[in-house]
């Protein structure tokens, strides 16, 4: 749990502490009733001035504050003995005692809370009595939930699994293991109880069915003061600031309670970032669709500054396939979303160029952008049926592709994806477009997926991981799809994957990527045949065989991007490390026949 | 459809359960029911008087043939009479209840066309001005009890300004423009907290769609961002709105009984609250049956709406 935030803390400790010590204060009695000088005005005697039978009002409205507070604590605690009794009981035990604890909790949520409570104060009259018991049952179910959930989740884990093995008896697992760990869920579960029942107590004692007169509650207060508001309307005024202020410091602090419970950490704030220095010229491009220098992502981090992808270059050509392999974190998908301007919030360009047709994607403000993104660039995403929106159609998604690029008809539209859904090789392209991405299989939403990216014809495609959701079978037939697309079309294609063979069999050249940089790049061919990095051989030593011995995996893992040593990125992890590798960062050295290494020892490996 | 079949199901489960409890409660809690509807000032009533309304409710018979009996009527549209002037319970309430449901429905619009576009654009300028006075303005909002806001509004709009009458009801049939005057003010007390709540819940449920896979790639698409907000966030967004939405709904069905008391106005809640101070057991017996009904029958229309606009349900 982190820390609760302190500005709500201190402002109900300080409402409590005046509730609590309200009866060692200076203060009139609150009950004391002077008619002569009803709704007196404000004096020195009465700072708040006198109420309709000539009470202290700021002696009630302390007073008040004990009465709310008293309730709404008595009857959170109830709720949360009830609840949690109940919910440990229906959790543990199953069977009967699940259906009644978890199950009757349905029928209590079913009546509209106030409903259910006036229901329960005409049965049993108006009273503090009544009140704390009609509360407490109306916020159990809340506590039941909480700790039947907390208690479903703790006892399918392992340790408590470990400790019925070692013969603790259930009882003795629900207060050591389940406890602790449904604490921070019920302590905001408290804190809503408590809110909730200072709103009903004063509401119920507002209608006269809660807290009887004369005892002091700003419900009351709040009632009485209506029927004067003419003569003595700050009356009215006191009381609901009182009581509005109080309720306001409870959510807040509810809030607060489970931000801090709450596992996700919040975001960092962004700001805003300055476009990227212009690169000194614009490059000769030649053949290449697409020409990347010195890429460098940056993404900000409580801990600061860290850069995910550095000194990132390559160039595509047409009809070519690069592919982009190294474990995760190796930066090879940031690469790819850098391209496409679809870095996550938090992670910028911090330097670097992309052209693609004359344009440098890194320098292209939103609408640019918007014009080449599905147009002549486009990408196909890891997961289809995340990246697919559920609630339309496969068709309508297709389409609204060349609707954002092109002015198409409807019924064009319609027999483009007809066609299209035909030529990723989807059977019955017309009855499939009418389908939900949730109706298709894995590999059919894949194909989609595809349909969409090529829709307008791109230049350049980039496949992130395109056939990792999928199974074996599948995986080949995107491969040879997406193979055939791309000499149908003499698109560039930038294949990203963590799978050595994929990369054989689809690739044209590769480029390894290890912590944000390149380390080796060449011919597919070549770079498998005889690798230059050592990081390439264990790489190419992990793939499985076809010969069917055991593939070695490589030792350690990944430095962390704030953690990079200062030297070889891989020396850590790597065989052939020496003192110059751990002391110097090695550059990537240009061999012949565009091969690169960034590895200080490349001539002992070749 | 026999998704459909099982949630009707559960529903009539449900409206039964809630049927026996409030029949039940009434029978089986300590004290007699005639009995404490005739003490007058603590005076015990003559046992001859307590025999005969006995014999009136129906209480001298076993409670079981009671409750048989009870289930026939209700079965048959009747909720029995009132204690206090012997008018049938049903029309009683079906003269109320188009009221509060349209002080409900009018709130509901208000928070609708309040909560949704603060929430969006809140989500949409994420951390700025905006973003931090709207948030800022629905925790006080939500802090503010619902009868604390209409005694305000009372006493700034009625009796300091005198624009509105403090509270009251025509129908829309005797005089329009005086319907919707009175119908205004309770209807914006109601909103206020609850445009608060559509608006909170809209901010978070566009702020976690925005951040979905399939955001990104309408924007690889190369979509404009009006279209992807309408069009792709919007659409999975609302879906958790409307259930929060319809929730509260159901609880404005009992909740409203602060606002139509502050407002003097004579809608369902309103007949309850008199039922509960006058002891008329069979009008609180028949209003808490049919809020109940209604808030079960809300749930399971926000089940459908979400078949609508989730497919994946429907083939659930």
């Amino acid at each position: 749990m982190k820390r609760v935030r302190r500005g709500p803390l201190i402002a109900i400790a300080a409402i409590a502490l005046v509730a609590l010590l309200v009866p060692l204060l200076p203060l009139a009695d609150p009950l004391h009733m002077d008619v002569v000088h009803h709704l007196s005005p404000p004096s020195l005697q009465y700072p708040l001035g006198q109420d309709e039978y000539g009470r202290d009002v700021l002696s009630r409205l302390l007073w008040g504050a004990r009465t709310s507070l008293a309730v709404a604590a008595a009857s959170a605690s109830l709720a949360c003995l009830f609840g949690t009794a109940l919910g440990l009981a229906g959790g543990f035990m199953r069977g009967v005692a699940e259906l009644v604890a978890v199950r009757s909790m349905d029928i209590v949520l079913c009546f509209p809370p106030l409903l259910l409570a006036l229901l329960i104060v005409m049965l049993l009259g108006p009273g503090a009595a009544t009140l704390i018991p009609v509360l407490a049952v109306l916020y159990t179910p809340g506590f039941v939930r909480v700790v039947y959930a907390g208690v479903l989740s703790v006892r399918s884990q392992d340790y408590v699994e470990a400790m019925r093995a070692l013969g603790a008896g259930p009882s003795r697992i629900m207060l050591r293991t389940i406890l602790p760990n449904v604490a921070g869920p019920l302590l905001v579960q408290f804190s809503l109880a408590a809110a909730a029942a200072v709103v009903l107590e004063s509401g119920l004692s507002f209608l006269g069915l809660g807290v009887v007169p004369p005892a002091p509650s700003w419900g009351l207060m709040i009632g009485a003061a209506r029927a004067t508001m003419n003569q003595a309307p700050l009356l009215l005024v006191w009381p609901c600031a009182a009581l509005s202020l109080t309720i306001l410091a409870m959510n807040a602090l509810c809030d607060a309670l489970r931000d801090a419970v709450d596992p996700h950490t919040q975001p960092a704030r962004l700001r805003r970032h300055a476009q990227p220095p212009p690169p000194p010229s614009r490059p000769a491009t030649g053949t290449a669709v697409l020409d990347v220098r010195n890429l460098m992502v940056e993404i900000d981090t409580p801990h600061g500054t860290i850069q995910p992808v550095r000194d990132v270059s390559f160039t595509v050509r047409a009809g070519e396939t690069l592919a982009i392999v190294g474990e995760s974190g190796s930066g090879k998908t940031l690469t790819g979303l850098a391209i496409m301007g679809l870095l996550p919030p938090a992670a910028f360009v911090g330097q670097g160029s992309a052209w693609l047709q004359g344009h440098n994607l890194l320098r292209l403000d939103d609408a640019g952008f918007r014009r080449v993104r599905g147009g002549v660039l486009s990408m196909i995403f890891q997961d289809p049926l995340s990246s697919l929106n559920p609630v339309h159609r496969i068709g309508t998604q297709i389409a609204e592709a060349m609707h954002a690029h092109f002015e198409v008809a409807h019924f064009e539209a319609k027999e483009e994806v007809a066609a299209l859904l035909d030529r990723v090789g989807m059977p019955d392209p017309e009855r499939r477009a009418r389908a939900y991405p949730h109706e298709l299989s894995g590999g059919m939403r894949q194909r989609a997926m595809i349909a969409m990216a090529i829709a307008n014809d791109p230049r350049l495609l980039i496949a992130d991981e395109p056939t990792t959701a999928l199974d074996v079978t599948i995986q080949a037939q995107v491969l040879d799809l997406l193979g055939d697309l791309q000499r149908e079309f003499r698109m560039g294609l930038v294949f990203i994957s963590h799978s050595l063979p994929l990369v054989a069999e689809i690739a044209d050249r590769v480029l390894v990527m290890y912590a944000g940089e390149i380390v080796e790049q060449g011919d597919v061919r070549e770079v498998f045949a005889a690798p230059m990095h050592p990081y390439t051989v264990a790489l190419l030593q992990s793939a499985p065989r076809d010969d069917g011995t055991l593939p070695v995996s490589i030792p350690g893992a990944v430095p962390l991007p704030h953690a990079m040593p200062p030297g070889c990125g891989f020396a850590p992890r790597c065989g052939l490390r020496e003192a110059a590798c751990e002391a110097q960062h090695p550059p990537l050295v240009e061999l012949a026949s565009g091969r690169a290494t960034r590895c200080l020892r490349w001539r002992e490996l070749a | 459809m026999p998704w459909l079949a099982k949630r009707i199901g559960v529903a009539a489960l449900l409206v039964w359960a809630v049927a026996s409890i409030v029949f039940l409660a009434i029978r089986l809690v300590p004290g007699d029911p005639a009995e404490l509807l005739l003490s007058q000032g603590g005076v015990a009533p003559a046992p001859a008087t307590v025999t005969e309304l006995h014999e009136q409710l129906g209480l001298d018979r076993p409670v079981l043939t009671q409750y048989f009996d009870n289930f026939a009527h209700l079965l048959a549209g009747d909720l029995g009479r009132s204690l206090q002037d012997g008018t049938p319970v049903a029309s009683e309430i079906s003269r109320r209840l188009p009221r509060t449901l349209e002080l409900i429905g009018f709130a509901a619009v208000l928070a609708v066309l309040i909560g949704i576009p603060c929430g969006l654009f809140a989500a949409i300028g994420r951390h700025g001005a905006l973003d931090r006075i709207a948030t800022w303005l629905a925790a006080f909002a939500l802090a503010v009890p619902v009868f604390v806001v209409g005694t305000l509004l009372v006493l700034l709009f009625a009796q300091t300004l005198r624009w509105v009458p403090a509270g009251g009801y025509v129908s829309l049939t005797d005089d329009p423009l005086g319907h919707l005057a009175l119908l205004a003010m309770p209807a914006v007390t109601i909103a206020f907290g609850l445009s608060a709540t559509v608006f909170r819940m809209t901010r978070a449920a566009v702020l976690d769609v925005t951040q979905r896979d399939f955001v990104r790639t309408a924007r690889a698409k190369g979509l404009g961002p009006a279209r992807i907000l309408l069009h792709h966030v919007l659409r999975n967004a609302l879906m958790p709105v409307i259930t929060v939405l319809a929730l509260h709904l159901g609880t404005l069905l009992g909740g409203t009984v602060l606002v139509e008391y502050v407002f003097n106005y004579p809608g369902l809640s309103g007949l309850l609250v008199e039922a509960v101070n006058a002891r008329d057991y069979p009008i609180v017996e028949g209003v808490v049956l049919v809020i109940s009904v209604l808030f079960v029958v809300l749930n399971l229309a926000v089940d459908l709406l979400y078949a609508v606009l989730d497919p994946r349900v429907r083939t659930a």
